[in-house]
């Protein structure tokens, strides 16, 4: 798979012998498509593209040829990582919220006040 | 010359005991009190023998202008004088006004000076002795392949990032926000050379000066780019305490990640880690902290390095 659409195979070469990273307009393509395709991971109930690799391509299969085609494999692999890495803070975020809350509310019928 | 002045205080005298009764007269609070400064305070002009007109209306203004208002205040002559006095005590606005901006202008200053020490606390914090240090001697090549060693960032603040070209998502956001710094930084102290924007590469095998410097045109010219053999970036790496996780033998054409912090590193002119910037800073906080340091260095009057 090749960093853009239109250049398949290995990414490209500089002239002293480093490789080219994508620049401002092809990642702002990758990061449009990333958006796309988490759209409809989200329309489908579904969280992580890699272990539901199936399902996704199945019901997203329009967006995730996008995305794919517009950023490079490691940076795909990334962004489906991240997003499973960033909903599972959330869920804990909100979990310890809730439990300091709940926590709160025991105390106070237990007579306690918070100032 | 002694008649002279009598003669003087003589004519005043008179006004200013017709004028005293007067009690509406703005001026009743100055006449009386002439009487009494005029003499002394028009020696010095008597014996540079002055004509005697002029010699008056200067010393009217000279005890006009003379504001230890309490000596004549104190030898209240006029029931008016002594009737505000009373109704005063020892107050007035002026008091007043003298109390409240000194206890401002205190509030003010003590402010400033306890966070200028904080400031300088947390800067020499890592100068000394035994403390862990960020930052120290390396060698890596700037994009035109000339050495570049920890000696170019004394004599300047720089601000060292750590990035790779290959980076997904959060080096070109950081190294946006790295460009807002730079011009608002270079607005505010009016100098070119005095803030060093510095990106080194943690993946050297993929990015040669000539990536590198295609890569960071993007985000600003002002910023230098450093890259080197895979050991001394490793070394610049440990210097600075960075997470350094580069795969050493890539096989051609192998694309991968580099793990690596995200901070900026504000290192002061000799060369010591003052302060991180971090994810959580937004480009006006950010900014706003290094001119702060800025500032306190160049008011202790400390060596730049500005060629």
């Amino acid at each position: 798979m090749g960093w853009l659409p239109w250049s398949s195979g290995d990414s490209s070469k500089a002239s002293d012998g480093g490789r080219i990273a994508p620049d401002r307009t092809s990642r702002a393509r990758c990061w449009e498509g990333r958006d796309a395709f988490f759209a409809c991971l989200d329309r489908n109930d579904i969280l992580d593209g890699i272990k539901d690799d199936k399902e996704a391509r199945r019901k997203c299969a329009k967006e995730v040829v996008e995305f794919e085609a517009a950023c490079s494999a490691t940076w795909v692999k990334y962004f489906k990582e991240k997003r499973v890495m960033e909903y599972n803070r959330d869920k804990t975020i909100e979990r310890i919220k809730k439990e300091d809350a709940e926590t709160v509310k025991e105390l106070k019928s237990q007579g306690w006040k918070s100032n | 010359m002694s008649s002279s002045l009598r003669m003087a205080s003589g004519i005043l005298g008179r006004a200013t005991r017709n004028l005293a009764s007067i009690e509406a007269t703005p001026s009743h609070r100055i006449l009386p009190a002439l009487r009494n400064t005029s003499q002394p305070q028009c020696r010095a002009y008597t014996q540079a023998q002055r004509p005697q007109y002029t010699h008056n209306v200067q010393c009217a203004f000279a005890a006009r202008n003379n504001f230890s208002t309490t000596a004549f205040r104190a030898r209240a002559k006029t029931m008016g004088q002594l009737r505000q006095r009373n109704s005063t005590g020892p107050f007035s606005w002026k008091a007043a006004l003298l109390f409240v901006l000194t206890g401002a202008g205190m509030m003010i200053y003590f402010r400033v000076e306890k966070a200028r020490l904080e400031r300088k606390r947390i800067a020499e914090m890592s100068k000394g002795v035994g403390r862990p240090k960020v930052g120290g001697p390396f060698v890596l090549k700037d994009l035109d392949g000339k050495e570049f060693t920890e000696e170019d960032l004394k004599g300047k603040y720089s601000f060292v990032y750590f990035g790779f070209t290959h980076c997904p998502d959060i080096c070109p956001d950081e190294l946006d926000k790295m460009a807002e710094i730079i011009d608002k930084v270079r607005e505010a102290t009016k100098d070119d050379k005095l803030f060093l924007p510095v990106f080194i590469t943690c993946d050297p095998a993929r990015d040669t000066p000539e990536v590198l410097r295609e890569y960071l045109k993007e985000f600003h010219p002002g910023i230098v780019g450093l890259t080197g053999t895979y050991e001394q970036v490793k070394n610049v790496c440990r210097q600075y305490r960075v997470y350094f996780s580069t795969p050493k033998d890539v096989k051609a054409g192998e694309d991968y990640l580099v793990d690596h912090s995200i901070y900026f590193y504000l290192m002061d002119p000799d060369n010591d880690f003052v302060e991180c910037i971090g994810r959580q800073d937004t480009p006006e906080s950010a900014s706003k902290v290094i001119l702060e340091h800025i500032n306190d260095w160049k008011r202790e009057g400390k060596p730049l390095k500005v060629e």
